[in-house]
């Protein structure tokens, strides 16, 4: 993840040195931000899941008796495990799509299908980090009430 | 119905403690199902491109100027410089620390992380010299807030992003209800002084305040660099921000040394969470906006607000309470990406100028970080005073009522967020 923010903020930096020093650029080099950006973020959003990094609100949640709130945090878990192949199947239906174009992109000179495979991979590691968290909240007495507004 | 379902929703998914992210996104994807006529494979693409949109990319950038630049030294150097320049006066020290609290806001665009540097320079100091914990805590919690104000502003590089509006206008339109904001609370310190005769400095000499303005100058050259850049067109928000990143990464290695190049990795790291985090939001809040935008749903919503006869400052009052009370429950950033999609079409139909719009967000999201009981300045400051929460929230409260005057003020006149821009760049 690290590699990547680095990545990309030297891109841009360099882009804005060469125009400015040396009256040129490459032409590949913002497109090439954004693919590296929207890997940066769908890699790192499991990543998130297992550092507790999500912001949530749990406030409501808070009242509830300890045996209640362990429902209401497998529903949760559930509806994310929802969200996460719902998106993963979008997702795959939106790279297979254009793998069967088999278009090129704009200036990086790869298919534009490689580039964002990353997305059904993204929501695949994701799905696979709340199956996890989901079934270690089903198993049992794992449920450490270690939620707060931060 | 749609609106209904796709609302209902999302407040279900949102109160059972589903992260935010999810809960926009799943809201957003059971509503297309259930109700649209698009695909799943439109969301993805969805989130994908928004990705793609270029000013969304100043966000990690700024992030990661901001993780550079948030260390105890940096702070420190504001604080000194901003003490050498207001020390003398009574409430000295209060003054400093607001005034290095605003200072150090413009480095690092983000309120807890102006509340912890400063607050953790700051605090001791105030109490050692006869302050109680309770008005130092109180001081710092709500300059802190300034973070999100000051430019650069990821509140504001994300409204701009939905909004379509120029991020560089937002940023200078930021910079007189920024003043405003300063010198209100400023004046409230001189009144609470001058009543409790609390403690002065003694007069810096001018040898001092050159000395500490040479040491904070490398720090307060970045929104130099940013504001100036946009201004004169060198460069455009996300190239500043990227700019900004580097050079911070500069100053804080091998200006102020202030973090080892070993370092470097680990605030790399720290940033790109930050980065995930707040995209994974954004990305499923596009998903969420494109749903309303082809639902219809602000114009209805629109149409239904022109057609009841509210006047333009009625719907500024109603959306003030909104703002707040959303303020309240989600941090800033959330906030903003929820209410954006639904509340510009209807403000724009009204008239309301879009950067005035901007800019009222923002102040709503200052007061919100205050305000119990999700307002992150107060669990950061309740830390970094080592008072309890409630102790805090009593310190902090009397703020709010200063907070709010200059809200108001800002809601209706809007003049002053929209001056300066008018004046530079037009």
């Amino acid at each position: 993840m690290a590699t990547l923010l680095a990545a990309m903020t030297l891109l841009t930096f360099f882009q804005v040195v060469l125009r400015y020093v040396f009256n040129s650029g490459w032409v590949w080099s913002l497109e090439a931000t954004t693919y590296l950006f929207a890997a940066l973020v769908l890699i790192g959003m499991s990543y998130g899941v297992r550092t507790q990094a999500h912001i949530a609100i749990d406030l409501l949640v808070k009242r509830f008796p300890r045996r209640i709130r362990r429902y209401i945090a497998l529903f949760a878990v559930a509806s994310c495990l929802a969200y996460a192949l719902l998106m993963l199947y979008g997702s795959s239906v939106f790279v297979r799509g254009l793998f069967i174009l088999g278009n090129d992109a704009r200036d990086v000179p790869l298919q534009k299908w490689v580039l964002t495979a990353t997305m059904p991979l993204g929501f695949f590691l994701l799905a696979s980090r709340f199956l996890q968290s989901g079934w270690k909240l089903f198993s049992g007495d794992d449920y450490a009430d270690n939620s707060s507004p931060q | 119905m749609t609106a209904l379902f796709l609302l209902a929703s999302l407040f279900v998914f949102l109160f059972i403690g589903t992260p935010v992210a999810v809960s926009l996104g799943l809201a957003s994807i059971l509503t297309m199902l259930l109700f649209g006529d698009q695909s799943l494979l439109s969301s993805a693409q969805k989130f994908f491109h928004t990705m793609q949109v270029y000013p969304l990319l100043a966000v990690p950038f700024f992030i990661l100027a901001g993780a550079f630049m948030t260390t105890g030294g940096v702070a420190r150097r504001m604080v000194d410089f901003a003490n050498a320049l207001v020390g003398h006066y009574r409430g000295g020290l209060a003054m400093a620390a607001l005034l290095g609290s605003a200072f150090f806001a413009a480095v690092s665009g983000s309120a807890p992380a102006t509340v912890v540097a400063v607050g953790s320079v700051m605090i001791a100091g105030m109490v050692r010299s006869g302050y109680t914990r309770g008005f130092a805590a109180g001081v710092i919690c709500n300059a802190g807030t300034l973070g999100i104000l000051i430019p650069p502003s990821i509140v504001m590089v994300v409204y701009g992003a939905i909004t379509e509006t120029s991020i560089g206008r937002l940023f200078i339109a930021g910079i007189l209800p920024g003043i405003i904001m300063t010198a209100a609370m400023m004046g409230t310190i001189i009144v609470i002084a001058r009543k409790h005769k609390l403690p002065r400095q003694e007069k810096a000499d001018f040898s001092t305040v050159i000395k500490t303005f040479r040491e904070a100058f490398w720090g307060l050259m970045l929104i130099v660099i940013i504001l100036g850049g946009i201004y004169a067109g060198v460069f455009t928000p996300t190239e500043a921000a990227a700019v900004s990143a580097v050079y911070a990464f500069f100053i804080a290695v091998f200006v102020y040394k202030e973090i080892s190049l070993k370092r470097v990795p680990a605030v790399l790291v720290d940033a790109s969470k930050i980065t995930v985090m707040l995209m994974f939001i954004i990305a499923n809040a596009f998903m969420f906006a494109f749903l309303l935008t082809t639902e219809q749903i602000p114009q209805a919503a629109s149409e239904f607000i022109v057609s009841m006869g509210l006047p333009v400052w009625g719907f500024l009052i109603v959306l003030n309470i909104l703002l707040l009370v959303a303020g309240n429950f989600m941090e800033p950033t959330s906030v903003v990406l929820i209410m954006t999609p639904i509340v510009f079409p209807i403000a724009v139909e009204m008239g309301v100028d879009p950067v005035h719009l901007g800019v009222l967000m923002v102040v709503n999201m200052q007061i919100g970080l205050v305000t119990p009981p999700v307002g992150l300045n107060l669990f950061v400051t309740a830390s970094v005073a080592k008072l309890s929460l409630e102790d805090t929230i009593r310190a902090a409260l009397p703020w709010l009522i200063v907070l709010l005057c200059v809200l108001l003020l800002i809601t209706f006149v809007p003049w002053f967020s929209l001056v300066i821009p008018a004046l530079l760049l037009d």
